[in-house]
């Protein structure tokens, strides 16, 4: 690269709790480039640049742009150093108009006398629009009026009218139809062409390819490589991003011979249901005694499969139904039947996170446990089973709040457990967990697969399905893309080519 | 895009359909009891009821649609309105006006600090408070007592209810459009940690919010008392009856929000609230009934005109 150095990364370190999402992270960008930030979910890429543009507290370590040290505030604060980004979320508030929310933070330019001059915002905010070909958006209109696309171009307005000297565009292109798409790639392409740089986060590779001039690679928070886009292929980038290196032991050494082994009784049979935005026609079948596995990108529309099975899919069509036959259209259907659910949204769907241990166990037990309960029965019966998963605590009087990643799941864990579940559905069940709590987890995934018990398994991790699944369905786009089964031939690229 | 699109996307549209529940309200009644019900003179009754509810509940805009509460503002009310009836006898009108203002923006200042300083929610704080306001007003009642003299009812009828309604309405509405502070309300509402990540210092907003929000009850104590006349001191929450009138027209705003101008909705709603009132007691029903009927009509009102999502928590 024989462009100047414009912002160097020293160091750039991150913890939340025990989760070390970013570890001494130290890289340079460019003048005039594109550089891509590629890893798995959790990889630390958008904790990096949260960072950077003042989202979330540095760590520990420096930013340093163009030659003085920066640390931003809030976004505000980085916009004011150079720095924007357009977040992967909605980034535009409703309630406040298109003009508000591009200088929202940044409103003190239009400040006379003290008072907000609402015309002059309008105005400019509506010349910038015109100059961005966004005519149709009017600058005065409530931003609700606009749909989640014109909203993120809003927002892409906002980012670089400035001409920042880093813009980070994180993730967005999902959120964008071909013409969005084209209209942010056109962006940035002026941003480099002005000799500034873009970091590019994207899971997109064929996006990557063709839109970045070099990319850095991060896995579990650590710094891998940087690449120039010309050394490398997406088979190449694919094998960077996703090659960790996993004890086996953690994992299931059993490889059945599923053409000659009968498959278990049918447990749950999903038959074409379709949720809108979200899963496309998706049917399965999960057997006693198996562990299925369903993977893919995040935003694929396997986490909404574990709520369809679980009856908290809302607009869903299609249907779920027991081997039975009986149909399951709503949570307490799926409890009464034995099903359970553990949600990868663990502290706001899966606990009452302020609430103690006792109280999140014995909660979908108390319906077994008569008209009045007892205090001892359920002091016990919590007791029982968080020692059970060896659950890390003072007392089950103890807050969940106060627990760790890991305790947390296995209060989720120890809650089904004691409800004696045959069907487990576990969205992300290792995610944020340390090797210690995942390896005990899988045991206790592995025992009940030879209980007879039905699990399925959503996952990020490539790694946890190929080592823990009987079959894995991979998903892309709401729908499902292709089915292995257990081998000890199958890798990671025969998941990732099905996924991308 | 067809005609009704069209007028679906413009700001005026919300203000057009709030204008359209008026007169079809307005022909229901009409055509109930033709004689006994809106007349243009009785129009202006209704108008004038409104407008003092609708100034309370221009100032419970700032702190509704942050997402936070305010149940202090009946106790507010009846303290700035025994003050006012003191220092009107003290001052002539300059008391009358500014000190149910000032007594207003001090409390709101003592609810703001409350909040911010104690970090429970502010439902919490404002009704504890509320109690130490209704003791106070026995006490201000002790001295001023509770009778406004004759002298001093201007503020009770037209046009000088209207003018002071008036330039209410147009101080919030300034406030919303012209200043940092009607945006950053704005945006706490829709985020808080987005408007904190946009540099926005959400506790001084919150603070101001609060400040406001007493100070516009204040601006409501002078048409309430010059409207009624008279105000007894109120103790073991019976203030809290107070609150819901300039709530429910600050709930319209909420409603009809993402078209913008929250002060016309406010306004048009309240009138539709003292309209629907009179219908009621124009066709003898009791005023059980009435609350039965206009709670629910406020109810269906916001379920058609907000955007229900399936799943959601609504708190």
């Amino acid at each position: 690269m024989g462009n100047k150095l414009l912002l160097h990364a020293e160091k750039i370190d991150k913890r939340f709790g025990p989760t070390h999402a970013v570890k001494e992270v130290s890289l340079d960008f460019y003048e005039g480039e594109i550089h891509a930030l590629i890893g798995e979910n959790g990889s630390g890429k958008s904790t990096f640049t949260n960072m950077l543009t003042g989202i979330l507290p540095i760590g520990s370590g420096t930013f340093t742009l163009s030659g003085e040290q920066v640390a931003p505030k809030n976004q505000v604060d980085a916009n004011h150093h150079g720095i924007a980004i357009v977040v992967q979320e909605t980034g535009t508030l409703s309630g406040l108009t298109v003009a508000e929310n591009m200088f929202l933070g940044d409103e003190d330019q239009f400040i006379k006398n003290g008072l907000k001059d609402t015309r002059a915002m309008n105005k400019k905010a509506q010349e910038l629009l015109d100059a961005y070909g966004l005519s149709y958006i009017k600058a005065t209109s409530a931003v609700d009026m606009y749909n989640f696309e014109d909203r993120k171009l809003v927002e892409i307005v906002r980012s670089t009218y400035f001409d920042p000297k880093i813009l980070v565009v994180d993730e967005t292109t999902t959120a964008l139809s071909q013409s969005g798409r084209d209209k942010l790639f056109e962006v940035m392409r002026d941003v480099r062409a002005k000799g500034h740089c873009v970091i590019f986060i994207s899971h997109d590779m064929a996006e990557v390819m063709d839109m970045s001039d070099r990319i850095s690679i991060l896995r579990d928070g650590d710094f891998i490589t940087t690449v120039d886009v010309s050394e490398v292929d997406e088979d190449k980038l694919k094998t960077l991003m996703v090659g960790r290196e996993m004890g086996d032991h953690y994992y299931r050494t059993d490889y059945p011979d599923y053409a000659n082994e009968p498959a278990g009784d049918v447990a749950v049979c999903m038959e074409n249901v379709s949720v809108p935005g979200e899963l496309d026609e998706v049917s399965l079948t999960l057997h006693r005694g198996e562990i299925l596995g369903i993977g893919g990108l995040s935003e694929c529309g396997m986490h909404e499969v574990g709520k369809a099975i679980f009856g908290a899919s809302y607009d869903r069509t299609g249907t779920v139904k027991l081997g039975d036959g009986t149909e399951i259209n709503d949570i307490n259907t799926a409890i009464d039947h034995s099903i359970a659910y553990a949600s990868k949204d663990r502290d706001h769907e899966s606990l009452l996170i302020n609430d103690t241990i006792e109280d999140n166990i014995t909660l979908p037990s108390m319906r077994d446990m008569g008209t009045v309960l007892s205090d001892k029965k359920l002091h016990d019966f919590a007791q029982k089973y968080a020692e059970i998963m060896s659950t890390k605590m003072v007392g089950v009087n103890q807050y969940v709040s106060a627990l760790s990643g890991g305790n947390k799941q296995k209060v989720v864990l120890a809650r089904w457990l004691g409800k004696q579940s045959d069907i487990l559905v576990l969205d992300s069940p290792t995610r944020g967990i340390d090797i210690k709590v995942k390896a005990a987890i899988y045991a206790l995934m592995e025992d009940m697969r030879k209980q007879g018990k039905a699990i399925l398994i959503i996952s990020e991790e490539i790694m946890e399905l190929i080592g823990m699944c009987d079959r894995i369905l991979v998903m892309k786009d709401g729908k499902v893309n292709g089915e292995l089964l257990r081998s000890p031939e199958l890798c990671e690229q025969d998941l990732i080519a099905k996924m991308v | 895009m067809g005609f009704l699109e069209k007028a679906k996307k413009s700001q005026w549209y919300g203000v057009g359909l709030l204008l359209v529940i008026t007169v079809l309200c307005w022909a229901v009644f009409k055509v109930l009891c033709p004689d006994t019900f809106g007349a243009p003179d009785q129009l202006l009754t209704y108008l004038q009821t409104g407008i003092i509810y609708a100034v309370g509940g221009c100032g419970l805009y700032f702190i509704v649609v942050m997402g936070l509460w305010d149940f202090s503002i009946g106790s507010v009310l009846v303290l700035a309105c025994l003050l006012s009836i003191g220092f009107a006898q003290m001052f002539g009108y300059p008391g009358l006006i500014i000190a149910p203002i000032v007594a207003g923006a001090l409390m709101g200042v003592a609810n703001g600090a409350a909040y911010i300083k104690l970090r429970i929610p502010s439902l919490i704080v404002t009704v504890g408070l509320s109690l130490i306001y209704e003791s106070f007003s026995v006490f201000a009642s002790d001295w001023a007592g509770t009778r406004l003299p004759d002298a001093y009812k201007m503020f009770g009828s037209y046009p000088w209810n209207l003018i002071v309604a008036l330039a209410a309405f147009g101080l919030c509405a300034f406030i919303l459009k012209y200043t940092k502070l009607g945006t950053y309300v704005n945006a706490i509402g829709a985020n808080e940690l987005t408007a904190k990540n946009m540099g926005v210092n959400v506790d001084k907003y919150k603070f101001f919010a609060f400040v406001l929000c007493s100070m516009f009850v204040g601006i409501m104590a002078i048409l309430y008392i010059g409207y009624g006349t008279a105000q007894t001191p109120m103790t073991g929450m019976l203030s809290q009856s107070l609150n819901f009138k300039p709530l429910m027209g600050t709930f319209f705003a909420l409603a009809f929000r993402k078209y913008g101008h929250p002060v016309v909705s406010v306004v048009i709603g309240e009138f539709i609230i003292a309209m629907m009132f009179a219908g009621f007691v124009a066709l003898g029903m009791p005023v059980t009934v009435n609350n039965i009927i206009t709670g629910a009509t406020l109810l269906i009102i916001v379920c058609i005109t907000t955007k229900r999502i399936k799943g959601a928590v609504v708190k």
